[in-house]
C-alpha cells in the first residue's frame, strides 16, 4: 500500500505486473517477514499482563510495516508479490493482535465483532469486483490505506489501556463510511481497464 | 516488569498518538487542498479525495482521543 502511494499510480494499478523480474528474496520482503517475529513475544506479554512490553512489540510490528515500503523504494525491489505479502502480513499480524487483546479482555468485543462483520462484507465485495473485472485484481483504496493504519493503532490502544472504549467505538462509523464508499466503487463504478487508466 | 514509569508510559503513548494524529490531519488536509482541482468525475480522483477526508477524520479522532485522555 505504501508502494502504491509512492509511485503515484492509481491504487488498483499498483499491483500491475512489471517487465522487470524482482526476486522474492529481497530486503523489503525480509523486513515484512520479520514482522511475524513480533507475534510470539506479543502473545507472551499480553498473557502475562505486561502492557508496556505488549505495546512495544505491536509498535515494532507497525514500524516494520512502514519500513518495508521504504526498503522497497531504496533497494528498488517493489513487486506484486511483495505488495501481496505485505497485505497478507498486515491481516495476519493485526488480526492476531486483535484476537489476542480481545481474548484477554483488553478490548471491547462488540465493536470488534461489528468490524469483523464489515470486513467479511468487504471481502465478499472484493470477490464480486474480481468477478466483474474478469481477472484477479488487487482492489485497494486510499481510504482503506488509512483504515489499516488505524487498525494497527487499535491494538496499541488496547495493550496500553489508552482510551480503549472511545477509540474502538469511533472506529465503527469510519469503517461503515469506507465500506459504503468502497461498495459503490466495487459494485457500481466502471472497472479500470487492465494495465491502463480507469 | 516495566520499561517506563506509569506516567512516562502514558506521556509516551500521548506523544505517539497525538503526534501521529496531528501530522496525519495536516498531511491529508494539504493533500486534499492540492488535489481539489482534479476532475471529480474520475472515480480514482473521487477515491483519492474521499481517502484524504477519511484520513483527516481519523487524525481528528486521534487528537480528540488524546485530549479526552488528559482533559476528560
Amino acid at each position: 500500500m505504501v508502494e502504491a502511494a509512492m509511485t503515484g499510480a492509481p491504487p488498483e494499478l499498483a499491483a500491475t505486473p512489471r517487465s522487470r523480474v524482482v526476486s522474492p528474496w529481497n530486503p523489503a520482503n525480509a523486513i515484512t517477514a520479520a514482522r511475524y517475529l513480533t507475534l510470539p513475544p506479543l502473545y507472551w506479554a499480553i498473557a502475562h499482563g505486561h502492557r508496556q512490553w505488549a505495546t512495544l512489540f505491536i509498535l515494532i510490528c507497525g514500524v516494520l510495516d512502514k519500513l518495508d515500503g521504504l526498503a522497497a523504494r531504496v533497494f528498488d525491489c517493489k513487486s506484486p508479490f511483495g505488495e501481496l505479502f505485505d497485505a497478507i502480513t498486515d491481516g495476519i499480524c493485526y488480526g492476531f493482535g486483535l484476537v489476542v487483546v480481545c481474548a484477554f479482555g483488553w478490548a471491547p468485543l462488540v465493536p470488534i465483532l461489528f468490524v469483523v462483520g464489515l470486513g467479511l462484507a468487504n471481502t465478499l465485495m472484493r470477490l464480486a469486483y474480481a468477478k466483474r473485472a474478469g481477472r484477479a485484481i488487487n482492489y485497494k483504496s486510499y481510504a482503506n490505506e488509512r483504515l489499516v493504519a488505524y487498525f494497527g493503532f487499535l491494538i496499541g490502544f488496547a495493550t496500553a489501556g489508552y482510551e480503549v472504549t472511545y477509540f474502538y467505538w469511533a472506529f465503527v462509523p469510519v469503517v461503515c463510511a469506507i465500506l459504503v464508499h468502497d461498495a459503490k466503487r466495487m459494485l457500481v463504478d466502471p472497472v479500470p481497464a487492465a494495465g491502463g487508466a480507469a | 516488569m516495566t520499561i517506563l514509569s506509569a506516567r512516562g508510559f502514558d506521556w509516551f503513548i500521548t506523544a505517539v498518538v497525538g503526534g501521529t494524529a496531528a501530522a496525519w490531519l495536516v498531511y491529508d488536509a494539504i493533500n486534499l487542498a492540492r488535489a481539489r482541482r482534479a476532475d471529480r468525475r474520475d472515480p480514482i480522483v473521487r477515491d483519492r479525495h474521499f481517502g484524504y477526508v477519511m484520513g483527516m477524520i481519523i487524525g481528528l479522532i486521534g487528537v480528540i482521543g488524546v485530549l479526552r485522555h488528559h482533559l476528560g
